[in-house]
């Protein structure tokens, strides 16, 4: 089997027409969001070329104090990335939310790469890439199940209310909004794993088999990783709810938000 | 003197309400009245524990409020929200999903039936709540924690949906039950004419800004 095909900068640039021909669409259909089409391609375009650089030089040089930054940087990102998105969040449940996605993300991630795979944690050429998608795929996931998580709780008000005053502990009163939103956040990952295959042949698997891999090695890669990053998911939006609802209330069972 | 039910001496909550001291007696219907923003809501929550006073004490049957554990204290002095809030199904399922929370076993259908009849509300227990009115829906609701027959029951503003003669019919009812069971009833609300008929103590709340 034979490499990737490399790519000359001017064959890569051929397919930037096909992005001409979306953006003549758009225009033609008076689409709003051209602007936001035009600005999100050279986004991702500047975004990966820094990436592709740094990823890069990491692997000509290797350090463990690159990979480590490098997951760290990540980890911060996707933290952040779903808590801006959340106001509602007292502080301790922040730190629940983080302390979580960590957690899971580098527990995941190590079994994965040392236990499965059987490399160096600190080889940058699996744990990087396989970090990507274990920790992105845990922040989508927290990140739904937080906003279900919330969204019930303002919505059942008067329900919680009536529950607080037959006398019954947040405690009760709390844990099934927690199993349901953590239902809600597996989902997506559990019908994804429905159709992969069938519908569509899944990106981590693509790549390997056009850099040369065997397909039958790259499906082995592809359950893996899909396992982990239902692992991941499930484990950082359960932690999460699990520390984070307890801080909603205080020892009185009185509601603190 | 009597002891006081409840007690209260410089209670204040988070800045923006002051309280005059009040004492509420044992065994009486009490009525709490005052214009919207003095604090009756909340003062009822201060009662059963569901928020914390900032500042002053509260004392309930002469020990400070603090001193009760709040799940047991919210079972005895049980307070009925304003806004109704009724599961989907039956009646009677209604009543059954309550007393499963509480961990108690159900009643006879007859006593939920008299309940019922307190509350005015002349439906069989296998009756649907979706399509109920909204005046019926507050008095299922009302009924559902006065059927624990706690012994301090909180009601707020229990006739804001009822016409008068569901209000007074329903106010007859609920007293007599609670003098029946011993419980004393807390009551807010702006209807004069219902404060006047069935008071035995009034309390007015003054509105206070706190400084």
């Amino acid at each position: 089997m034979n490499g990737a095909v490399q790519l000359t900068l001017w064959q890569f640039l051929l397919i930037y027409l096909l992005l001409i021909v979306v953006l003549i669409i758009m225009k033609r259909a008076k689409a709003s969001k051209t602007k936001l089409l035009f600005i999100a391609s050279i986004r991702m375009t500047v975004q990966l070329i820094l990436v592709g650089l740094l990823l890069q030089y990491i692997f000509e040089h290797p350090h463990p104090v690159f990979t480590v930054l490098f997951l760290a940087a990540m980890l911060v990102f996707s933290i952040h990335r779903v808590l801006s998105t959340r106001k509602d969040l007292n502080r301790r449940f922040k730190a629940g939310v983080a302390l979580a996605l960590g957690v899971s993300g580098l527990a995941v991630l190590i079994f994965f790469v040392c236990a499965v795979v059987g490399e160096d944690v600190f080889n940058p050429q699996y744990t990087i890439p396989l970090a990507g998608m274990i920790i992105g795929n845990a922040m989508t996931g927290v990140s739904l199940g937080l906003k279900t998580f919330m969204e019930s709780i303002e919505t059942q008000r008067g329900k919680i209310e009536m529950m607080v005053n037959l006398g019954l502990s947040f405690k009760t009163i709390l844990r099934p909004f927690v199993n349901r939103a953590l239902e809600s956040a597996l989902l997506p990952t559990i019908n994804s794993m429905l159709g992969m295959g069938i519908i569509f042949l899944p990106g981590m698997m693509t790549g390997q088999i056009l850099s040369g891999t065997l397909p039958t090695t790259a499906i082995m890669y592809q359950i893996a990783i899909m396992i982990a990053i239902c692992a991941s998911v499930c484990l950082s939006v359960f932690l999460s709810l699990w520390w984070g609802y307890r801080t909603l209330y205080n020892g009185d069972d009185q509601y603190i938000g | 003197m009597q002891e006081m039910l409840f007690q209260t001496k410089a209670l204040c909550y988070q800045g923006f309400l002051e309280y005059q001291d009040i004492g509420i007696p044992e065994n009486k219907v009490t009525f709490l009245t005052g214009e919207s923003g003095s604090g009756k809501s909340t003062l009822l929550k201060l009662f059963n524990r569901s928020i914390s006073p900032s500042s002053g004490s509260l004392l309930y049957r002469g020990r400070p409020i603090e001193a009760y554990d709040s799940i047991p204290l919210r079972r005895e002095v049980s307070l009925v929200s304003q806004s109704a809030y009724l599961f989907d199904g039956t009646i009677l399922e209604n009543f059954e999903t309550v007393y499963r929370l509480r961990e108690c076993f159900l009643p006879d259908e007859a006593y939920l039936e008299k309940i019922l009849r307190i509350c005015m509300l002349q439906f069989p227990l296998d009756q649907p709540t979706a399509n109920l009115s909204g005046g019926e829906k507050q008095r299922l609701y009302i009924a559902l924690f006065l059927s624990f027959a706690p012994p301090v029951l909180l009601l707020d503003e229990p006739t804001s949906a009822l016409d008068q003669a569901n209000a007074h019919g329903m106010m007859e009812n609920l007293i007599g039950f609670c003098r029946e069971k011993k419980m004393t009833p807390i009551i807010v609300s702006h209807d004069r004419t219902l404060v006047e008929t069935y008071q035995e103590c009034i309390v007015e709340l003054q509105r206070r800004n706190a400084v």
